[in-house]
């Protein structure tokens, strides 16, 4: 019982919930973008839901997230990719 | 509705989202031949000119500031939004040119459908057409007509295609009403309510106009006291939740949007990794990233130095000799002496720093054109937040070394209030080009010129030192400064990195 549940508890770990959990070169698609004041800005760049986006790299100073689009790429803060849930 | 005034050139407004060549196109159809001046009561750049459509017929062209939405996240953003809206304002356009960038155009959609309800007559311009077809993207207009129901012409600005096209286009939206097409965006019951009450005080809005005017009448500049308040009154009666019925048009807007732009554009090839993807990997990698940014710091320094000493030989030596054909060409009078030495060799000792000036402006707006300046945003946004500012405040700090003036206005992209009076302060401290000829005299003087392993030239780093100087200056007064501001609104960085593009020369010049 322990080991399924060590388990269990590591599975949960690894499997991303948000944007901000991807690795570098990691893939997902959008699920549902968290509703706060920033969203619609969100969806105007792009971060629409169904969306696949990749996470390229992270900042040189760390902070913000390069990720890409489609043809497009964009900027964002940890905490901005925190409020976009994904799905595999 | 297009009204019909002989004695006044009709109105045509510019509007896309950033990035979508909407100011080169402006440059193309306007040539040089451009006012630029304030929206009033704001430092926002509105660029006009009047141009021939047809041999008798004048229009006045605006170029609006690029915006994503009518839910605006910046100053910019604003005024688009309090221009469209307001009924009979100074720059309500006859006919809106919107620009779209065809291979972004499920983003570059939703604006053009907000417009489009507003009601105001519209062509629909599909650019960069150039760079789909050298992706091996193929274009069906015929979908997006059905779906806009609006007049579309493809171009390339670029190449200089589909400009005839376009002012044969915007000559028949002037002088054939287009027929009102029903919205695209269908309101809830809660909204046409709250839009039916918010039209009886603007009779003349439509339902949409009302919806917005609904959501903004807390910040929207042409309304008065008390119609802000009966608005206000509207809205809280009707439980009108001004963000969350944000969120609710736009994703019903991109709904309908997706499905239309994937008939409209479509691939034959697989996706493959630009050249902008390829740059990225270096540009923007951990390690090097911040080495090129240090180094391109360092070349545009050098390069006021070594690019401009010949121009300014030539200036020197120009003044010198004229001064000297001066003098003996005039009698010995003091008036002759003030002429010479004194105005013609002042004058001299201004405009020999005008090559330095004109390479250091040249250069920043060549990395703001190209798209550098973004990343650069991106790799320092976590810094400039430790210092009270936003990455954002990276553009601000890079132009101040050539004028605090333009580096201010430029601060307007900030949409947090301490970020962006903090850049406002702190921007002046950088070195500006004005403080250039100081700079270059005194270490004329005191630096000898000699080289330092053999590719540096001591005086360029003395320069770049004090320009330093300035930089650690800044940083150490918005740390001071930080305490002292309160926070009030949310602060965010999520942009976009534009593809890399050549600059026009036209627009960096």
């Amino acid at each position: 019982m322990q080991s399924v549940f060590s388990l269990n508890n590591k599975n949960a770990l690894s499997t991303p919930k948000s944007l901000a959990d991807l690795k570098p070169g990691e893939s997902a698609f959008i699920a549902e973008v968290n509703e706060n004041t920033y969203t619609c800005k969100l969806l105007n760049l792009g971060l629409l839901p169904r969306t696949k986006v990749t996470l390229v790299r992270k900042a040189p100073f760390g902070g913000a997230y390069y990720i890409k689009l489609g043809s497009h790429q964009l900027a964002v803060r940890i905490e901005e990719a925190a409020s976009i849930s994904i799905e595999p | 509705m297009i009204k019909h005034q002989d004695n006044k050139p009709k109105t045509v407004a510019l509007i896309g989202n950033p990035n979508s060549g909407k100011s080169s196109l402006f440059n193309h159809l306007t040539g040089l031949h451009q006012e630029v001046s304030n929206f009033p009561g704001v430092t926002v750049d509105k660029k006009s000119a009047i141009i021939h459509l047809a041999e008798t017929t004048l229009v006045r062209l605006i170029d609006f500031p690029g915006t994503y939405s009518f839910f605006p996240n910046s100053v910019e953003e604003k005024i688009v939004v309090d221009s469209l809206i307001q009924q009979n304002g100074p720059f309500r356009p006859d006919l809106v040119v919107y620009v779209a960038d065809v291979t972004q155009l499920e983003r570059h959609l939703l604006l053009a459908t907000q417009i489009r309800d507003l009601g105001i007559p519209m062509i629909f311009v599909l650019n960069m057409i150039d760079v789909a077809q050298s992706q091996d993207q193929k274009i069906d207009t015929g979908a997006l007509e059905s779906y806009l129901k609006l007049p579309i012409v493809q171009t390339s600005v670029r190449q200089g295609v589909g400009l005839d096209t376009l002012r044969l286009a915007m000559f028949g939206a002037l002088f054939n009403d287009q027929k009102h097409e029903s919205p695209i965006y269908g309101l809830s019951e809660l909204e046409t309510k709250t839009a039916n009450e918010v039209q009886q005080l603007f009779p003349a809005s439509t339902k949409y106009q009302a919806k917005l005017i609904a959501h903004h009448h807390q910040w929207l500049p042409h309304l008065s006291g008390p119609e802000r308040q009966s608005i206000k009154k509207i809205v809280d009666k009707n439980g009108f939740q001004d963000l969350r019925l944000q969120v609710q048009e736009t994703m019903s807007r991109f709904e309908s949007i997706v499905p239309v732009s994937k008939k409209v554009v479509t691939s034959r090839s697989p996706e493959m990794r630009s050249w902008t993807d390829r740059i990225d990997d270096v540009i923007t990698n951990r390690f090097w990233g911040p080495v090129i940014f240090f180094g391109l710091m360092l070349i545009v320094f050098q390069a006021i130095y070594s690019l401009a000493a010949l121009p300014m030989d030539l200036i020197e030596a120009g003044f010198a000799s004229t001064g000297q054909w001066l003098s003996s060409h005039l009698p010995t009078h003091w008036i002759s002496d003030l002429l010479v030495d004194g105005v013609w060799a002042g004058l001299g000792g201004v405009i020999v720093f005008v090559p330095q000036i004109a390479i250091l402006f040249l250069m920043i707006s060549f990395l703001e054109e190209s798209g550098y300046m973004s990343r650069a945003v991106f790799m320092f946004d976590n810094i400039m937040r430790r210092f009270g500012m936003n990455g954002r405040s990276m553009v601000s700090l890079i132009s101040s070394a050539a004028c605090a003036i333009p580096a201010i206005m430029a601060t307007r992209t900030i949409s947090n209030q301490r970020e962006r009076l903090i850049t406002i302060m702190v921007s002046p401290l950088i070195s500006c080009s004005a403080r250039l000829p100081v700079y270059a005299i005194l270490i004329g003087f005191v630096v000898p010129d000699i080289k330092i392993w053999g590719i540096f030239n001591s005086q360029g780093l003395a320069f770049m030192g004090l320009y330093l100087l300035g930089i650690v200056g800044a940083l150490v007064s918005a740390l001071i400064l930080k305490p002292f501001i309160k926070e009030t609104t949310g602060s965010f960085l999520m942009m976009e990195l534009p593809n890399y593009k050549s600059p026009m020369w036209s627009n960096v010049l």
